[in-house]
């Protein structure tokens, strides 16, 4: 490999420029997003300016790629740089030795797409997204114009280091770096300490940003009853935890959608007649 | 009206194209659209608000199981609009969003389908090495998106305000007070899907701290993450020892 700045590989006069060409073209892995083959065109537009330089004007072979990279892909799309990277270091294998098992450049598309997909939702998905929208629904509901661009912020800077850096590692290391992660169990650890900042702030937000409260009163030969302060003293915020609970348990049993639309249903029915607000 | 429901249609259309063509930068969230209404309609502190109780709501709404069956983006505009325009909070955009988001997630479904029979064309061009076709193809999806997102809101905010307005003010105190308490209750339906994505039985644990300080000691969000990250923090150097001697192990 050669240790040029500008070039990530000088043999097929792939340089940085090019690698960045991917990196841009990689925000439109959707973009003809379809069920039959999922992300494959928005794979192929972004691997085509590296594939065209291994290639060259052998355009049989070129085809052929182009071809290859058609195949159904899905995955996650923040680090799906990661596996363009290894693609192409495979292309540039299977470029220089024919007798280079072809098919394998799919096989390991395919086998990447689960576990990255997997890695990818917990923290783009779960944790990533949640904190940046905590702190930024905590400034919306204030008033405070900053919200949204704090959210951005926050969660972009993670979205786009991964993006870019994804692509070169994916490149240089390939499988070892997945497989040495896996096997060390790092990347279990890693992921149990983001959840826990998850799993807290998903608590903390149930007990600051659910509304729900009880207007419920009775007077009792000449006392007033205030359902809402009992509950209080209970433990305060006691019936959103008690909401999240039962939807999360409702969830967690694979209930069928239409008993959470009649769980809203209930919800609107108490609202009218008095019972929550 | 007409370029405010054109600019509207525009903000529909980006949170469209944030998936296609910006790579899920998280544009088509409820804190970013209602931002950007607020600044068309002219009220961007109360498009804000609305849009970080209605980014609550839809919390969970991932683009991952039961929750991707939500287009947020179109909904969280066009229920915001609504919001503003009539003058009320959450709950008149989460009445006119949900069913929104609802309508405009089916019709991505026969758009996706649609776009399955243009990969064949593309499967063409790539055996003629036609580059410049696959792009245009590829590109022609998000052009298509577009018009897609664009006409059906730029229609609901230009015919529609006056109607919605009308009905809104005619509704009687106790279908208010329904949404109200539905509108409240809806962001646990939020917070639960959120728990179903990360939930172990071995964060347990953490999740009572978090609730617990937040109930009971009014610390805001930013001081609970911080906690949190030193838990993590600390919880990751006292593991790290042993996953390296297993590292260690295997080598």
């Amino acid at each position: 490999m050669s240790k040029d700045k500008n070039f990530v590989n000088k043999e097929y006069n792939i340089t940085k420029r090019d690698f960045r060409k991917v990196f841009w073209r990689s925000f439109t892995l959707l973009g003809s997003y379809n069920f039959e083959r999922m992300e494959a065109l928005g794979f192929d537009y972004s691997m085509m300016p590296v594939l065209k330089k291994i290639y060259g004007d052998d355009k049989q072979r070129l085809a052929e790629a182009l071809r290859r990279h058609m195949e159904a892909f899905n995955m996650t799309v923040a680090p799906s740089t990661f596996v363009m990277g290894i693609s192409i270091a495979m292309e540039e294998k299977y470029e220089k030795d024919p007798s280079f098992d072809v098919n394998s450049i799919n096989a390991i598309k395919l086998a990447l797409m689960g576990p990255l997909s997997g890695i990818g939702d917990t923290f783009f998905w779960g944790i990533f997204r949640i904190l940046a929208a905590a702190i930024g629904v905590s400034f919306a509901l204030k008033g405070n114009i900053i919200a949204p661009f704090v959210f951005l912020i926050m969660f972009n800077v993670p979205h786009f280091l991964v993006r870019y850096f994804g692509l070169f590692i994916g490149y240089r290391n390939g499988n070892d770096f997945l497989t040495k992660i896996e096997q060390s169990g790092q990347m279990s650890l890693f992921t149990y300490c983001a959840g826990i900042v998850g799993i807290t702030a998903v608590g903390c937000m149930i007990a600051t940003q659910i509304a729900v409260s009880s207007p419920l009163q009775f007077t009792i030969s000449g006392n007033k009853i205030v359902i809402q302060e009992y509950l209080d003293q209970i433990m305060p915020q006691l019936l959103p935890l008690i909401a999240t609970l039962v939807v999360y348990y409702c969830l967690k049993k694979k209930v069928k959608v239409g008993y959470i639309m009649a769980g809203i249903i209930i919800g609107f029915i108490c609202g009218v007649l008095g019972i929550l607000a | 009206m007409i370029l405010q429901a054109m600019l509207i249609g525009c903000i529909a259309a980006l949170t469209a194209l944030e998936g296609d063509w910006l790579g899920e930068s998280k544009f088509r969230e409820p804190l970013v659209t209602g931002f950007l209404v607020g600044l068309v309609l002219g009220d961007v502190k109360q498009g804000v608000i609305i849009g970080g109780q209605l980014q609550l709501i839809w919390m969970g709404a991932t683009g991952i199981g039961l929750s991707a069956q939500l287009d947020i983006g179109t909904g969280g505009t066009i229920g915001t609009a609504f919001a503003l325009m009539t003058g009320k909070g959450a709950e008149v955009a989460i009445t006119f969003g949900l069913p929104v988001s609802i309508l405009m997630q089916f019709m991505n479904t026969v758009k996706m389908t649609f776009f399955s029979g243009m990969m064949h064309k593309a499967d063409q061009y790539a055996e003629a090495v036609n580059i410049r076709g696959m792009t245009w193809i590829h590109y022609s999806c998000g052009l298509i998106t577009f018009v897609l997102y664009f006409f059906p809101t730029f229609f609901t905010i230009y015919l529609g305000s006056g109607a919605v307005e009308a009905i809104v003010k005619q509704l009687p105190e106790w279908v208010t007070q329904g949404l109200t308490a539905v509108s409240s209750l809806l962001p646990a339906l939020g917070f639960a899907m959120l728990m179903q994505i990360l939930m172990e039985t071995r964060l347990i644990p953490f999740f009572i701290v978090g609730f617990v300080a937040a109930a009971y000691t009014g610390l805001d969000m930013m001081a609970i993450t911080l906690i949190a990250v030193a838990i993590a923090w600390v919880m990751y150097m006292l593991k790290a020892d042993s996953v390296k001697k297993e590292e260690e192990d295997l080598l």
